[in-house]
């Protein structure tokens, strides 16, 4: 079995990740914006900030960050190189892509009569040729390869590309051997059968986006169907975040006491889900560390031991992000 | 004077010479450059754009109109290069081909924000290069029928061509009275607009061109050369004699003002094979001389390519309310 995982520097060893940040966001673009005659994006500017938020996270205990964003939002290699070699915390970058309106016409009306839209096993040579021979830096060269593939629902509903994307980054998972992450507000436990039905293991795949209200019953069909949850918003009460859905950091932390009683510890994951530099779209500023700093605490208090917790924020990532072979 | 912004700064209409229309240097649909399949190097994309350019000004070209929008591959820095070393002037567009191609931040966008990008590009600049937008590129989404998205780029391109002066070239004529009606509500002039694509294999039946010309809209004959005749046409493809012979109807009825011509090929693809054989010089290789062939003089072979193009520019077309 391997035990490396990809790191925007190439693989690094499993145990050196430390304490991990799953799903963050370094550069977020939304998809044109780079286009946009009133947005500017200073690469000098985005690099210092991001380099400020690092640090941050690496003083609160922080090893690796994994940038959730996948191939076509904003996704900068060279930076992520850059700032990895600079703060010295790992970063992983992601592949994949989502929901439908975030993609490109290439994809969804491409030059050929019917213009139908790309199938599963389209995506799957994409994102896995990512995941194995390395991310693109568009038109230029591969670079390090992927060390998660994502992909993302449309919020109302699954469109069938969505449905696509998904069967198509489970492909990819299960050939590059790289987890899947994913996230499906409508129907959580349909898009996961539709994902484990290509046949990627379920100790594989993350589901993304279960710290909602009124998420608790799916939360625990996920890990009981041996698949893995990620409690991404950690700190969206403390910094004010509108979304009415979202549980406090009190209510997911007893959730995580329930789960790891239950004997479910080895499936939870946890992040903040911030975004360092965000382009074209509205994120709450806020920090990668706020899981260490604020949300630690909360679980010692809901009876968390230590190891219980550094299971959680080290174990855990590791085991997902290492490259299993295929 | 009226002035024409090309990539390398503006320059008067009178001195745009031979045009063509609508080409592309590369076009690929955005999210194509994630595709490794089509890269080149940066080497063969000249060796593919450089010769064919030269001999386009070797054969009395002058003008390239580039008809990529925003989001497909549109890339100022590399014409201004390409324009500088070969001596064609390239005008650079802003708009979109179809909203089937405008990505999501421009997808969700108003009217109001489209024209404030459109004229921005127009009178201060695209991105980081300096260079400006010559012509507005407005389009419609695969299906032959408009889509709100396209509705509202239409709407906004009109905005931007009252303000700035600048003309609009659509990518297909289909669903031509949506269009009419649009820029009829804004108040542009219909002279100011090139309806394309009235010439492809796959339009055919589907334009109202008397409801178009009516209109005081142009026609574009703007695919010449995409002939079925290829060993490997596209889809959108027709013969050649159907082509020449619906462009001919035009100039013995005396309607010669009403057309522009173009070839609408790519110098160097970017998210698609191309057509292989198929470039802007068709226009000098085998239109011209079939236009010789028939009898057409010179004068009227110039005022399709310099004196019909120069009036699409001009801004002498007395706007409402002047």
């Amino acid at each position: 079995m391997s035990t490396t995982v990809n790191t925007v520097l190439g693989p690094v060893a499993a145990e050196e990740l430390g304490v991990v940040a799953i799903h963050e966001a370094l550069l977020s673009v939304v998809p044109g914006a780079q286009y946009a005659y009133d947005i500017d994006i200073d690469r000098a500017e985005v690099f210092e900030i991001l380099k400020a938020k690092l640090e941050a996270f690496k003083a609160a205990g922080g090893g690796t960050i994994v940038d959730r964003t996948g191939m076509f939002h904003g996704r900068d290699l060279p930076l992520y190189e850059a700032l990895s070699r600079t703060t010295g915390v790992h970063i992983v970058a992601s592949t994949g892509m989502g929901p439908e309106e975030n993609l490109g016409g290439y994809f969804l009306t491409p030059q050929t009569n019917p213009p139908t839209p790309w199938p599963a096993e389209r995506f799957a040579e994409l994102f896995g040729a990512e995941a194995t021979e390395g991310m693109v830096l568009p038109r230029v060269e591969r670079r390090a390869a992927a060390g998660l593939i994502v992909t993302t629902q449309t919020t109302a509903g699954a469109t069938p590309t969505d449905d696509s994307l998904l069967q198509g980054a489970a492909l990819a998972a299960k050939a590059s051997g790289v987890a899947l992450s994913f996230s499906a507000p409508a129907n959580t436990l349909g898009a996961l059968e539709l994902a484990l039905a290509e046949g990627l293991p379920a100790d594989r795949v993350i589901v993304a986006g279960l710290d909602r209200a009124g998420a608790a019953d799916i939360v625990r069909a996920v890990v009981e169907r041996g698949a893995n949850v990620a409690f991404d918003h950690i700190g969206s009460d403390e910094r004010g975040q509108s979304d009415a859905d979202l549980l406090s950091d009190d209510e997911r932390a007893t959730l995580v006491a329930e789960l790891v009683a239950a004997g479910h510890g080895a499936r939870i994951l946890l992040s903040a889900g911030a975004v360092g530099v965000a382009k074209g779209h509205d994120a709450p500023d806020t920090a990668y560390d706020a899981v260490l700093t604020s949300f630690v605490p909360k679980l010692a208090a809901a009876g968390l031991d230590e190891s219980s917790i550094r299971s959680i924020l080290v174990t855990n990532p590791a085991n997902l992000l290492a490259v299993k072979e295929a | 004077m009226t002035r024409v912004n090309t990539v390398t700064g503006p320059i008067a209409v009178e001195q745009l010479g031979f045009t063509s229309i609508h080409e592309h240097i590369g076009y690929g649909m955005p999210g194509s450059e994630l595709d490794t399949r089509w890269w080149k190097t940066p080497e063969q994309r000249y060796e593919e754009t450089i010769p064919k350019l030269r001999k386009f000004a070797e054969y009395g070209g002058q003008t390239f109109v580039d008809a990529t929008g925003i989001c497909n591959g549109r890339d100022i820095d590399y014409y201004q290069s390409i324009s500088e070393k070969t001596g064609v002037n390239i005008i650079a567009s802003t708009g979109f081909v179809g909203g089937d191609t405008a990505l999501k931040h421009f997808a969700e966008a108003s009217v109001e924000y489209l024209a404030d990008q459109f004229i921005h590009e127009l009178t201060v600049g695209i991105g980081r290069s300096g260079g400006k937008a010559g012509i507005i590129k407005v389009g419609v989404s695969r299906g032959f029928k408009m889509l709100p998205l396209d509705l509202r780029i239409y709407r906004a391109a009109a905005r931007a061509s009252l303000a700035t002066g600048a003309p609009i070239i659509t990518h297909l004529a289909v669903d031509a009275q949506s269009a009419i009606d649009v820029f009829d509500e804004e108040g542009l002039p219909l002279t100011r607009v090139l309806f394309g694509h009235a010439d492809d294999g796959v339009s055919q039946g589907k334009v109202d061109e008397e409801g178009i010309v009516g209109a005081g809209g142009r026609i574009g004959f703007d695919t010449f050369g995409y002939d079925l005749e290829l060993p490997d046409p596209p889809f959108w493809g027709r013969h050649r004699d159907e082509r020449f012979q619906h462009l001919m109807r035009y100039l013995r009825s005396g309607q010669i003002d009403k057309v522009l011509v173009a070839a609408d090929a790519n110098c160097s693809p970017l998210g698609w094979p191309g057509v292989k054989g198929h470039t802007i010089n068709y226009l000098f290789e085998q239109l011209i001389p079939d236009f010789k062939q028939d009898g057409v003089s010179d004068a009227v072979i110039d005022q399709l390519f310099v004196g019909n193009v120069a009036d699409f520019f001009s801004t002498t077309t007395p706007l409402e309310g002047e």
